[in-house]
């Protein structure tokens, strides 16, 4: 036993003898391999990011062989070029010259030494992963959190360095941030996401003060830019970005100032400010469609007041499906709620006069409700105005003043934006079929997004999520934003509905809940083992392994989360990032669209139109007041 | 002193006071080329102001004092503008807007049609601190109103060929980028609506343009950033005149290039 226990030590003592010789003997590959693990482990990197530099060395290599077989004539010496330069390196560092040493051993000890630093990080990594190493059993959680700390710390220089990424990338995928930590995904230092998510459903969720308006601008900026770009391309019809800020107030208005110059920067046209700068108009909806949208704006109850639904309906369709045609606002619709203007109305039809007894006696009081709703509403949508007016419409709703009021402006917009996208969905299909066919009808087709900040506020008297299911094949993409699991809709079964749906991706800032989102990123299986690592790459065969399962998106790790960490999750998987606020102008759209950068439709207004004639002459009475650089040429 | 010349005197504060208060601030020359008084004579009358606490006035740049007008002065011409010396970045350049304003309105034709100076002051106040305002505002609109008319107090008649039309005037002391002027021309011409109108009515298809040409007012150097803008307009460049500034406009007097 003692024999074998001192021949054990031996032969320790004479391999750790062995590792300390050959890293002496090779001491720029241990010097490089040291910093680069030192590097990796400050930086937070994965041991696939050493690689790969090493990897990039490789054409250094190449290039130092060729170069040391030109200088022989012989192909043969070039298995000798390494000792050879391990040689020449100790000469020169033996007389002094250090620089020169370096230099020539520089070719094989650099993409060497990177790789051995890569194996050695990922041999730590790995064995902190199966709590295997570290002083203490509690050592893998400490190594994890620093780890985290580290890999932040790089995020974050990332995108406040004068290096910072652009909002999109050369092939116009949009570019969320610096990537802290990858699961189930690439582990790329950008996250880089394909442009047609952002097209699609989204769902962001995080409490105040997380950096979400910073994400949501940023989103929004680059659906815009990329939307001119492709209708630049004619690979679409022109954008349209239509975001109600349920919250409101000052904050509303700030958020909707920045994002007007931000998009103005992107290209946009025209971004208008709802109520305070311009309005729409209600009553241009097809007239059933506005039967059911003003019946929906007030809120009624349940049980026995059904009764006065359907009767408040009857009235409301009487009023706005009249023979002369609907109304053109609201005090048009108000003046048609009295028994006089509607027996008038439909005097020439028959069958009405029983219909009309019946409702004349509820008609004061839905005429009240309605004159007390409008007033409460404010003139915002009795227009003029459509959502064509504008490349993008911030719509400011006053959900923390006035609930209310602010569920049913929001009502009346989703639906006035259905009618929209349906109507422009329509006739572009129609003009498609007539002059391109089918594939025109995809180029011509608007994208639309529709974003709604702090759902919670409407969401009560807004089902989204019905919404959610058939807008995607009418080119409408939704986005929902709240501050919590629990303000995405009133009960559990709309709020996995609308989770569930969110194909764009979920984005997770820091939040107290985030449970039921994380389970629906799904879990990941790992190794739970009693087995011991007895040495390098070497298990005890006594224990027993088990596959255990854990979430995809570590539940602690995003109630955690700092300003401007989002967890992105997305198809099984999910990356964590620093979101990389949009300050300076989006990129540019290419000069393909003339229109592009211009705010409206400059290129139609020709000279004749201003008065459809010629513009008077101006040169002389000009030339007489202020001269002219001809002028200032010939003297 | 004689009721004509209280006249007068009440005449030349009128004048000049608005006049004063619409440019942001002028430069005692300039307040003198508009009166049609000495330079002493101009100094006397800022004094004057200056004593009933309706203008102040201080050495800012090269050449003579500034005058602008303050709270009561402002009050006294009913005017909402925020009271604050003209910005000393700016000096040079609402130096040249003045000057284009003094010799348009020197103009016989100007007075002849009864143009109108509204200045840019009191389009960003009309703009006020509205939300999402952010957009380009000309340095001036001079408005021909329709029809014949004769100068006020002149016998000559006539009709303006370009009445009825409304100008935006813009001064170019130093050159932007090409795409930035070409963007700026083409925002000013796509334009439909007032300052300060909702969003929507700001450029709409089919109306007719807010304005008719863009006078650009610019040094040799700006000139050819212009020139280029213009023909970067395709058939919109003809309604974009350009001409040299005066040679009033420049803070130090020199020699245009």
């Amino acid at each position: 036993m003692i024999v074998r226990t001192r021949t054990r030590l031996l032969t320790r003592a004479i391999v750790a003898a062995a590792a300390a010789a050959a890293m002496a003997a090779a001491l720029p590959v241990t010097l490089i391999a040291i910093a680069g693990y030192a590097v990796a482990w400050q930086r937070g990197w994965q041991p696939a990011r050493l690689y790969r530099a090493a990897l990039w060395c490789l054409p250094l290599v190449a290039i130092w062989l060729v170069t040391t077989a030109m200088s022989r004539d012989s192909m043969l010496g070039l298995a000798e070029a390494p000792w050879l330069a391990w040689l020449g390196m100790w000469h020169s560092a033996s007389n002094g010259d250090d620089l020169a040493a370096a230099v020539q051993i520089a070719p094989i000890s650099v993409p060497a030494g990177l790789a051995v630093a890569g194996f050695a990080w990922s041999l730590r990594i790995h064995a902190m992963a199966a709590r295997a190493a570290g002083r203490s059993p509690s050592s893998a959680i400490a190594f994890d959190q620093r780890q985290w700390r580290h890999q932040a710390r790089s995020a974050l220089a990332r995108v406040t360095g004068p290096l910072a990424p652009p909002l999109l990338t050369r092939r116009g995928d949009f570019i969320a941030g610096a990537v802290i930590r990858a699961v189930g995904h690439p582990a790329r230092p950008t996250c880089v996401l394909p442009a047609v998510r952002l097209r699609s459903h989204q769902l962001v969720l995080g409490s105040t003060g997380t950096g979400k308006t910073t994400l949501l601008l940023r989103l929004w900026a680059a659906f815009m830019t990329i939307g001119l770009r492709r209708h630049a391309e004619s690979a679409a019809g022109r954008p349209l970005l239509v975001v109600l800020d349920a919250k409101g107030g000052a904050d509303g208005r700030r958020i909707a100032d920045r994002l007007h110059r931000l998009l103005k920067a992107s290209g946009a046209g025209n971004v208008a400010v709802w109520p305070d700068q311009a309005h729409l108009t209600l009553w241009t909806l097809p007239v059933k469609q506005l039967v059911s949208t003003l019946v929906d704006l007030i809120e009624h109850g349940s049980g026995g007041a059904a009764y006065y639904t359907d009767v408040m309906e009857a009235a409301v369709a009487l009023a706005v499906q009249a023979p002369c045609g609907p109304p053109a606002n609201s005090a048009e619709f108000l003046a048609r709620l009295e028994p006089g203007w509607l027996t008038l109305a439909y005097a020439g039809v028959a069958d009405m006069a029983t219909l009309l007894n019946s409702a004349a006696r509820q008609l004061p009081d839905i005429a009240l409700r309605f004159r007390t709703l409008f007033r409460r509403l404010g003139p915002g949508l009795d227009g003029p105005g459509s959502f064509a007016d504008a490349d993008a419409w911030y719509c400011i709703l006053e959900g923390t003043a006035d609930i209310a009021v602010a569920e049913a402006q929001a009502r009346a917009l989703v639906d006035l934006l259905a009618c929209h996208v349906t109507a422009h969905g329509a006739a572009d299909d129609h003009g498609a079929a007539n002059d391109h066919g089918a594939a025109g009808d995809l180029a011509h087709r608007q994208q639309v997004l529709l974003a709604v900040d702090e759902f919670s506020a409407v969401s009560r008297r807004l089902p989204l999520w019905q919404l959610f299911e058939r807008a995607r094949s009418l080119g409408l993409a939704i986005q929902v934003s709240a501050q919590s699991w629990h303000g995405l809709a009133p009960n559990e079964d709309e709020r996995y509905r609308l989770a569930a749906t969110a194909e764009g991706g979920i984005w997770l800032l820091r939040t107290p809940h985030p449970e039921p989102v994380v389970e629906l990123a799904g879990r990941r299986p790992y190794i739970d083992t009693s087995r011991q690592l007895s040495g390098l790459l070497r298990w005890t065969r006594t224990g027993t392994s088990r596959i255990a399962e854990a979430p995809i998106a570590d539940p602690q790790l995003i109630r955690m989360l700092d300003v401007g960490q989002v967890a992105y999750i997305y198809r099984g998987g999910v990356t964590f990032l620093q979101i990389k606020p949009v300050i300076t102008a989006a990129a540019p759209v290419p000069a393909a669209d003339p229109r592009a950068s211009e705010p409206g439709p400059v290129a139609e207004i020709s000279t004749t139109e201003v008065s459809g004639a010629p513009l008077p002459d101006v040169t002389t009475f000009l030339t007489e007041v202020f001269g002219s650089f001809a002028g200032q040429r010939g003297s | 002193m004689t009721a004509s010349a209280d006249r007068a005197r009440a005449a030349r504060d009128s004048t000049g006071l608005a006049f004063v208060a619409e440019m942001y601030g002028v430069q005692l020359d300039q307040l003198s080329l508009l009166l049609g008084v000495s330079d002493r004579q101009a100094a006397a009358l800022v004094a004057r102001w200056s004593q009933r606490n309706l203008a102040d006035s201080a050495i800012l740049s090269p050449g003579p004092r500034w005058v602008w007008i303050t709270r009561p002065g402002l009050q006294a011409c009913g005017l909402r503008y925020s009271p604050s010396p003209p910005a000393l970045p700016r000096l040079a350049h609402i130096r040249a807007v003045t000057s284009v304003r003094l010799a348009l309105t020197a103009a016989p034709a100007y007075q002849l049609g009864q143009a109108h100076w509204r200045s840019e002051r009191r389009m960003r106040a009309r703009l006020g601190g509205r939300l999402g305002a952010r957009e380009h505002v000309p340095d001036a609109e001079v408005h021909w109103p329709d029809g014949e008319m004769h100068a006020p107090g002149a016998t000559a008649t006539g009709a303006i060929g370009w009445a009825g039309e409304c100008w935006a005037i813009e001064a170019e002391l130093t050159p932007k980028t090409v795409a930035r002027t070409t963007s700026i021309m083409g925002e000013l011409l796509a334009r439909t609506g007032d300052y300060g109108c909702p969003a929507a009515e700001v450029s709409v298809p089919g109306a007719p343009p807010r304005y008719a040409r863009a006078i650009y007012l610019c040094t040799a150097a700006a000139a050819r950033t212009v020139e280029r803008a213009r023909a970067n307009l395709g058939n919109l460049g003809p309604r974009v005149e350009i001409r040299p500034l005066p040679d009033q406009a420049y803070l130090q007097v020199r020699t245009p290039a």
